[in-house]
This record gives C-alpha cells, sequence and structure tokens, in this order.
C-alpha cells in the first residue's frame, strides 16, 4: 500500500525537493559537474522552470534525442528556463561525458548524478527522459517536480517508432508551467535505456 | 537494338517488434534442472557471441559493444526486452514459412536463458568456462579485393531530421569484362547505414542523367536505371544489412562488369543525434571464369492498384504470376515503405499444394533484407507465384509518415507507397533447345505486367525486345507501334522498331525509323549506328561510311563502331585502314569480339599466323563462336598443327551439329593424319547431313580406297557420277581403281 501511495504521488507530480537542511542551513549537492566540482544550485533566483534532461553516453535513443533536446532549449531560452543535461548513470565518468559533448555538442549545464539523488527524487527510470522543477520560493532553493517522463511520442518501445513526434509532451509541459497552468502529465512511458544504478 | 527495364531499387525506413508469448510455454525448471544457474561464461556469452557480437562491437553498426560480461551487465535488462519482443536479432520472417540460410532468429531456449539470468541478477558465474570472445577486423575479410570502389564524396548527414535515401555512383574503371565472384561493402559509417543496395547501371544512365551532381549522390528510394542494348536482366541480389559479410556467390554464378558499367549503391542513413560522415568503399573480387549458371530477377508487383483511402487499416494489394519454365527459387526480396504490415508470398503448384515461400507478419522498412533459401526451392512450369501484401494507414500504424493518415499511392518518396516481391530464379536449361530459358520467364513477367495495365511502357517495350530476339519481328513491330502511339517522339523506340523492322525483312522501314529517330534526336548514336549497320548490311558502302565517320566525331571511343568501319574498309578493299580500325577498336576494348576477329582474318591472310591464332584465342576466350573456331581450326591446319585443328573443328561441330562443314573438315585432318576410319565416320556424318553433295561423296570414296575398300570406293564415285555426271574428279578416281 505504501508503494502504490507514493506511485500515485510520483504520478500526480506533488513530491517536493528539499536540498537545503533547513534545520542546518547547510546546502548539499545535487551532483557534480565535469570538473569533479559538486552543484548546489540548479537555477539563479527568479527562475520560473528547471528542465533536466537525462542522458546517457552510450543509450542510442538518449543521443538520438540530443537534437530534439538543444531545439526545447534554444524555444525556451529567452523565458526563465534552465536546462540541465543530467548523466545518471554508474560508470558515467567526467572524461567519457566531455568525449561525449565533443561528439554531440557543448552544453552548459552538466550535471553527473552517479548517487541518484535527481532520479530518485523525479522517479526516472530511463535515458532519456525529463523533469521539470519548479521552485516553491524566489531564492530557487526549494523545488518540486511537476512533470517527469517522456519527452514525446516518438518511441513506443524500442524498436516501435515514429518517423516523427505526433505530441511533444515535456514542450507542452513546459508551456503550461510558464502559463502557470495545471501541468499536463505525458501520455506514455518513457522509452529508452534503463539507468544504470550501484551494483 | 535497345532495351530497357527497370530496376526498381528498394529503400527504407523505420523499426518493429513483435510481442512474444513463447516463454510462457517454455519448460523453464528442465531448462534450469538440466543446466544449472544461468551465467554468463556458460551461457550468455555463448548466445551473444553467435548473435550478437557480429554488429555489437568496437566499430561495428550496433550502438554499443557486447563483448565482454561487463557489456552484457550493462545492458542486460535491455537485452531482455529486445529479445523478448524479437525486435532483436533483427529478423522479420515467420518461422516455418520459408527455410532461410542464415536465419537470425534466437530459439526460444535461448530467450529463456536470458530471461532467467536477467531476473537472477546477471551473475557472471566461473571464469574457467569463459568462451573467448570473437574478433572481428577492420580489414577486408577476404583479403586485399582485386579492385576498390570509393564513394567520390562523403556525405555529411545531419544530427537528426528524417532519413536519407541516397544513390552514389561509382565508375568502374576497367578496360576487360570482369566477372565478380565477391563483393564486400565498407559503409563507411556502420551505425548511420540501415542498409544498401548495389545496382549495375550497365550504360552509366544514372550519371549521364545526373552530369554536374552525381558525386554528391542522387536522392531517392527507388531507381531506373537503363539495361543497354543487349537482353542483360538483373541477375543477383547485391544487397547489404549492418551484420553482412562478404557477399559471396555461389560457384559458377559470378556476377559481369563490362567496361563503361558503373556501379549505383542505393544507400539508406538514419541520423544518430550528432553530425556524421559516410563514404563507403567497396571491394570486388575476380573469377577468371565466366558464369556457367545464369540466375535472373523476377519481380510480383501492384502499384497501380495502391490507392489506400485514410485510416484504411487492412488494404491489400495482391500480384501472381505463373511461371513458363522449370525454375529454383534462390532468395527472396519483399520491400514495402511504412504502411506495410503482413506480406504473404507463396507458390501453387501445378499438382494444387501450397508452398510458402515467405512470410512476415510485422512488416518493417528499417529492418528490410534479402533472404536466401537454404537450399534452392524447385518450382516446376506452370507453378504460379503469388504475392499478397497488407497495409495499415491507421492512426494506429505508429511507422505511419502521415499524421493524420491520408490517402496514399504508389510513389518513390517515404510518404508514398511500394509493393514489391523480388525473387532470384535460377531457370532450368530448356529441353531440346538452345533458346536461353530467361527470355520465356522475361516474356511471362512482362506480359503479366500488360495485363495490370496495357499501356506500361516498360513492359511493352521489353517485351517487344524478347519477340525480336526470339525472331518474332512482327508482333515486336505491333508492341513498339504500341508504345509509340502514346509516345510517337522516343528515340529509343523508333530505333528499335527500325530493327524489328529490317529483322523482317523491311529493311527501306527500317530505314525510314532509323532516320526518324535521327530527325528527333540528331545526336542520339544507337540509331546513328543501327542506321549505319543497316546501310553496310544492304551494300550502301558510302553512306554508311559517312554515319560511321559521323558518329565516331561525336562518340571516338566507340569501339563497335571502329570494328563496323574496319568493317567496311575489308568489304571495298582498303586492309590497311581496315588493319588500323579493328586495332583502334581493340585498343579501346580488348575484349571486343568481333575486332578480334575480323582482325586475327586479316592477319590470317596476310600469312602473320602466329598474330592469327593469338587474336583468335583472345576472340575464344569472350565467346565461344563457331567462326573462331574454325578460322582458328584452319591456321592450325595450314600451320601443320593436326591435333589442335581438330580439336578446333570437333568445338565447330558441337557448336554446330547440324552443319556439314565441321564434319567435312574432321575427316579431311583424320585423313591426313592417317586415321581413316574416322575420317569416312566424319565423311559419312556429312553426308547423312546432306546426302546431295557430289563433292562429298568423291571424297568418301578417295577416303575408302585409301583404306583399302575398293568397293566402297566404287559405290561412292558412282553415286558422285550420279548426282553430277560432270565431276571429272569423281570419273577419275573410279578409272583408277
Amino acid at each position: 500500500m505504501r508503494h502504490s501511495f507514493f506511485m500515485v504521488l510520483a504520478l500526480a507530480c506533488v513530491s517536493t525537493i528539499a536540498l537545503v537542511s533547513h534545520a542546518q542551513r547547510v546546502p548539499l549537492a545535487y551532483g557534480y559537474n565535469i570538473n569533479g566540482q559538486p552543484v548546489t544550485r540548479l537555477a539563479a533566483p527568479g527562475s520560473e522552470a528547471i528542465v533536466l534532461f537525462f542522458v546517457a553516453s552510450d543509450c542510442p535513443i538518449s543521443n538520438r534525442y540530443i537534437p530534439e533536446l538543444r531545439r526545447l532549449e534554444k524555444s525556451f531560452a529567452a523565458q526563465r528556463v534552465s536546462f540541465w543535461f543530467v548523466y545518471p548513470n554508474v560508470g558515467e565518468t567526467p572524461e567519457g561525458v566531455r568525449q561525449h559533448e565533443t561528439a554531440y555538442g557543448p552544453e552548459a549545464n552538466i550535471l553527473l548524478d552517479p548517487h541518484h539523488q535527481l532520479v530518485d527524487l523525479t522517479h526516472v527510470t530511463v535515458t532519456p527522459e525529463s523533469a521539470i522543477l519548479v521552485p516553491e520560493h524566489a531564492d530557487a532553493e526549494t523545488l518540486r517536480t511537476v512533470y517527469h517522463g517522456r519527452i514525446d511520442d516518438r518511441y513506443l518501445q524500442i524498436g516501435r517508432e515514429r518517423p516523427s513526434a505526433t505530441q511533444h509532451d515535456l514542450e507542452r509541459a513546459i508551456a503550461d508551467v510558464l502559463q502557470h497552468r495545471s501541468v499536463q502529465q505525458p501520455d506514455g512511458p518513457a522509452v529508452g535505456c534503463g539507468i544504470i544504478g550501484q551494483p | 537494338m535497345t532495351r530497357r527495364s527497370a530496376n526498381h531499387l528498394p529503400v527504407t525506413l523505420l523499426g518493429t517488434a513483435a510481442l512474444l508469448t513463447l516463454l510462457a510455454q517454455l519448460p523453464h525448471a528442465r531448462v534450469r534442472a538440466a543446466t544449472g544457474p544461468v551465467t554468463f561464461n556458460r551461457q550468455i556469452a555463448p548466445i551473444l557471441y553467435n548473435h550478437c557480437s557480429g554488429c555489437h562491437h568496437p566499430g561495428g553498426s550496433g550502438p554499443f559493444s557486447l563483448l565482454s560480461y561487463a557489456d552484457a551487465k550493462r545492458w542486460g535488462t535491455t537485452i531482455r526486452t529486445v529479445t523478448q519482443t524479437h525486435y532483436m536479432p533483427p529478423w522479420l520472417p515467420e518461422p516455418g514459412f520459408g527455410n532461410f540460410a542464415d536465419s537470425r532468429r534466437l530459439s526460444d531456449e535461448d530467450l529463456s536463458l536470458i530471461k532467467m539470468w536477467v531476473e537472477a541478477g546477471m551473475p557472471e558465474g566461473e571464469s574457467a568456462e569463459t568462451p573467448k570472445p570473437p574478433i572481428f577486423s577492420k580489414d577486408w575479410q577476404l583479403g586485399p579485393p582485386d579492385l576498390i570502389l570509393r564513394v567520390e564524396s562523403p556525405l555529411q548527414v545531419p544530427a537528426s531530421g528524417t532519413d536519407l535515401f541516397r544513390n552514389f555512383i561509382l565508375p568502374v574503371p576497367i578496360t576487360q569484362t570482369r566477372y565478380i565472384r565477391a563483393m564486400e561493402i565498407k559503409p563507411g559509417a556502420p551505425r548511420v547505414v540501415h542498409h544498401a543496395n548495389v545496382l549495375i547501371d550497365r550504360t552509366a544512365s544514372l550519371r549521364r542523367q545526373h552530369p554536374n551532381d552525381w558525386k554528391q549522390g542522387i536522392p531517392g528510394m527507388e531507381l531506373t536505371v537503363d539495361s543497354g542494348e543487349s537482353f542483360d536482366p538483373d541477375s543477383h541480389f547485391l544487397f547489404w544489412k549492418p551484420d553482412s559479410p562478404a557477399l559471396i556467390e555461389p560457384s559458377g554464378m559470378p556476377w559481369r562488369l563490362d567496361p563503361g558499367n558503373d556501379l549505383i549503391l542505393n544507400m539508406h542513413l538514419k541520423p544518430t543525434g550528432k553530425p556524421e560522415t559516410v563514404q563507403a568503399t567497396v571491394g570486388l573480387y575476380f573469377s577468371d571464369k565466366p558464369a556457367t549458371a545464369h540466375p535472373m530477377l523476377l519481380q510480383l508487383e501492384h502499384d497501380s492498384a495502391l490507392d489506400i483511402p485514410a485510416g484504411d487499416a487492412a488494404f491489400v494489394i495482391e500480384d501472381h504470376l505463373k511461371l513458363p519454365i522449370d525454375v529454383d527459387v534462390l532468395g527472396v526480396y519483399p520491400h514495402a515503405h511504412y504502411l506495410g504490415k503482413k506480406m504473404e508470398a507463396y507458390a501453387i503448384l501445378p499438382n494444387g499444394a501450397k508452398k510458402w515461400l515467405i512470410l512476415i507478419r510485422d512488416w518493417d522498412i528499417d529492418r528490410q533484407s534479402v533472404y536466401r533459401f537454404q537450399s534452392p526451392v524447385f518450382l516446376p512450369k506452370n507453378s504460379v507465384l503469388y504475392m499478397r501484401y497488407t497495409y495499415d494507414n491507421s492512426k494506429a500504424n505508429i511507422r505511419n509518415p502521415n499524421s493524420p493518415p491520408i490517402r496514399v499511392k504508389a510513389g518513390n518518396r517515404s510518404v508514398d507507397e511500394m509493393g514489391h516481391l523480388w525473387l532470384q530464379v535460377l531457370p532450368h536449361a530448356l529441353p531440346n533447345s538452345n533458346q536461353d530459358p530467361r527470355l520465356l520467364l522475361e516474356q511471362a513477367w512482362m506480359q503479366n505486367n500488360l495485363r495490370k495495365d496495357p499501356d506500361d511502357h516498360t513492359a511493352l517495350y521489353n517485351l517487344a525486345s524478347v519477340e525480336t530476339i526470339s525472331g518474332d519481328y512482327t508482333s515486336a513491330e505491333t508492341l513498339y507501334r504500341r508504345v509509340l502511339a502514346r509516345t510517337p517522339d522516343d528515340v529509343r523506340t523508333l530505333t528499335a522498331l527500325g530493327t524489328a523492322l529490317d529483322g523482317a525483312g523491311n529493311w527501306q522501314q527500317a530505314q525510314a525509323e532509323y532516320q526518324k529517330a535521327l530527325t528527333a534526336d540528331p545526336e542520339n548514336t544507337d540509331a546513328r549506328f543501327d542506321l549505319a549497320h543497316l546501310e553496310f548490311k544492304h551494300g550502301s558502302y558510302a553512306e554508311a561510311e559517312e554515319e560511321y565517320r559521323r558518329l565516331l566525331v561525336e562518340t571516338p571511343k566507340d569501339a563497335s563502331a571502329h570494328n563496323e568501319l574496319g568493317a567496311i574498309f575489308s568489304a571495298t578493299n582498303r586492309p590497311t585502314d581496315a588493319q588500323h580500325e579493328f586495332e583502334t577498336a581493340i585498343a579501346l576494348d580488348p575484349g571486343n569480339f568481333d575486332a578480334l576477329y575480323n582482325l586475327a582474318g586479316i592477319e590470317a591472310d596476310n600469312s602473320n599466323l602466329p598474330r592469327a591464332t593469338e587474336l583468335l584465342q583472345q576472340a575464344l576466350k569472350q565467346k565461344d563462336d563457331p567462326d573462331a573456331h574454325q578460322l582458328l581450326g584452319n591456321i592450325y591446319a595450314q600451320s601443320g598443327m593436326l591435333a589442335d585443328a581438330l580439336e578446333q573443328f570437333k568445338a565447330v561441330q558441337l557448336l554446330r551439329p547440324h552443319d556439314t562443314v565441321p564434319h567435312r573438315q574432321l575427316a579431311q585432318i583424320y585423313s591426313q593424319m592417317g586415321q581413316l576410319p574416322d575420317a569416312i565416320s566424319e565423311q559419312s556424318a556429312a553426308l547423312a547431313i546432306d546426302p546431295g553433295n557430289a563433292d562429298d561423296w568423291n571424297n568418301l570414296g578417295v577416303f575408302h580406297a585409301r583404306n583399302g575398300d575398293k568397293a566402297s570406293a566404287r559405290k561412292a564415285f558412282e553415286r558422285a557420277l550420279t548426282l553430277n555426271p560432270q565431276h571429272t574428279a569423281a570419273r577419275a578416281n573410279l578409272a583408277r581403281l
């Protein structure tokens, strides 16, 4: 029952992320960047939304989505939305991510999440998958997940792929956030490579 | 004579999967009990190495490697998912509906083992049990090729977007005919290339259509190329998919490349998320022997019936073709675009039995392939081939390129459809006939196309060409005129009609058609060549010479025109000029049989017998021709090389079994060799064919006399004198007895 209850919560996207210990006021890290430094802040104050793209350097479906992710970044660049490429797989290294950037193009915000803090908080299970976080307060330090799931409906399952997407779930959800509407959840599961955790 | 055929080259797109129910039926407990715990080292590694690593290795087409325990563990859950759905390994044919070589389908037991292994936490097992992973080399699999062709300009494939279909033209730099026993394609960027087909463009027609942009590759899913002047049907599937090894043809079945041919590499490219550069190379391996078996590609299709309403989830097209001769089916290549769903192909034998060729329940253009049978499928004469394809143009078909669905017809774009079934068949020889059995297949095929579309231009033209080759010039003329009724200025058809009319003996009408063709297109070299040839044949040497000279101004490297001009010089007693033209023709095309033979004749006349011998030997490597054997036999006989002469005349006799000449010549040689019984036998054979020749009777009498059989000699001389009372030799011989 407990498990089902959380599933409902997750699907309803109301889980709250509090990365600041209010008791001690010591910021925790979300993960670390490709220089090995901890990332403690995902968005500047005043941000309306943070979009996380969970990707993997060796996942072909994830790689094929990179141009679409870039299109979304560009599309919302002027609207106070922060975008992060999150590499959640255990085994991803800063050097490997650098090589991936060299092949697929540079990205401003990159985060490695080997301890699955963001994975656990957003409930993503595969790459590529996305999540939208919104700040609870203007300081952007307390975040709430309002969406997690597929980017669009291009893949129905591995091997069943549309020529092009007919429904852009993530794009619609970002627009909902920016227009302060109720955020529509994805209409189908995310399809890709399973996220690798600790052995 | 000219001929054109349409070689529609398939092309493709996206992915599929079929849900399976097999695992529920498997005796899990038995497998587990029999084998112990499922581990990578014991059970999983052999499955992966045999079925997956061929693509999944560094530099391979698979997106990741599967060559170690770490690899397998990383991708274990994905492997379980894609194998249970039969998405991987890619294999579309339904088991039990055609027995194919190199099936990639995993057995039920393998599927069960993979599932159990993943669910048990993917244990590694004992290291002592680890099999050695396969080794993949970047080198050519068969060693250095005899010829390597490289695409001229690399293509930049963008990071994203829809799939690309590109035709790269590869000119073939050869100066003599080559027979290809094997080919390997290195696509350049294997993860981008979904599949590739190679077409032989006999006349470099695509390159001529795109003189300025051919090096960049020509976009398009399917192609039509010009097959050239002679009956030369496509014969081989030259298909590449990601794990294709070097394509080795069966013994006796190499494919042919002539000087001037192009290869066209038709590639389906899929963006990977980052920009990629594709520059393919093709390695060719030569055979020193021409083909002894001649397969042919046949096609069933019904594109004209493709008119699929939007939303129709089960639209069906069908085609059938009755086989006029016995054949062995060697392989099949089904093809549709994104709406194709179910493909059925089978034959109904004359006894009513149904023989499946292939069944695909869930077509996926992304995973198309040529399927070769494990052993040839024999279909007797009068078997009927059937094709039945079902299309899903509903919204539920996720591969539907049109959203919302729209009415779809046949076409070359990815949003259009196609429905083709290609078959590679090896026709059996016709009993009691030297006719090429492929002509009968071509005839049946084209008649079938005309049944579906009476105005099918290509079918009318090709059927007319078959009739011309078969000597039915009247039928050919009728068919060509049907083409011209719709396209009156079609130069190719005007020229071909001229050839048919000439064959029928209407040479003045033929001349008029060639002139009409040249009026429509004064640059057309085929029409000018044929007109010149016609004039030469009818003794109009000056006119013929003028036409050939004009032709050679336009195409100075036309070896056949040089040869024909040489023949005119020979006919008009200008041997030095003739020799020069024949030499030029041979320099341009060392395998030009006619020029080799004609020059040999001049050399023989000039008593340059070694050179004549050399030329004829070269000519006979190109073609097993009775005239060349006969001339070479004469030269050997003249040189006193009687055993060699005998061999040549025997070859003539085999090629011309109803001709008296080789028997006579054999008789003369046997006589010179002192083998009089053999001489008598051959002379008698000549007389059995033509008993009315007085000279032959006289010669038979001489052989009998020399053999000491005066009675038989007398009878023979008397027979000669009965036939020709004035035969002085026979009379003198009779008197001497």
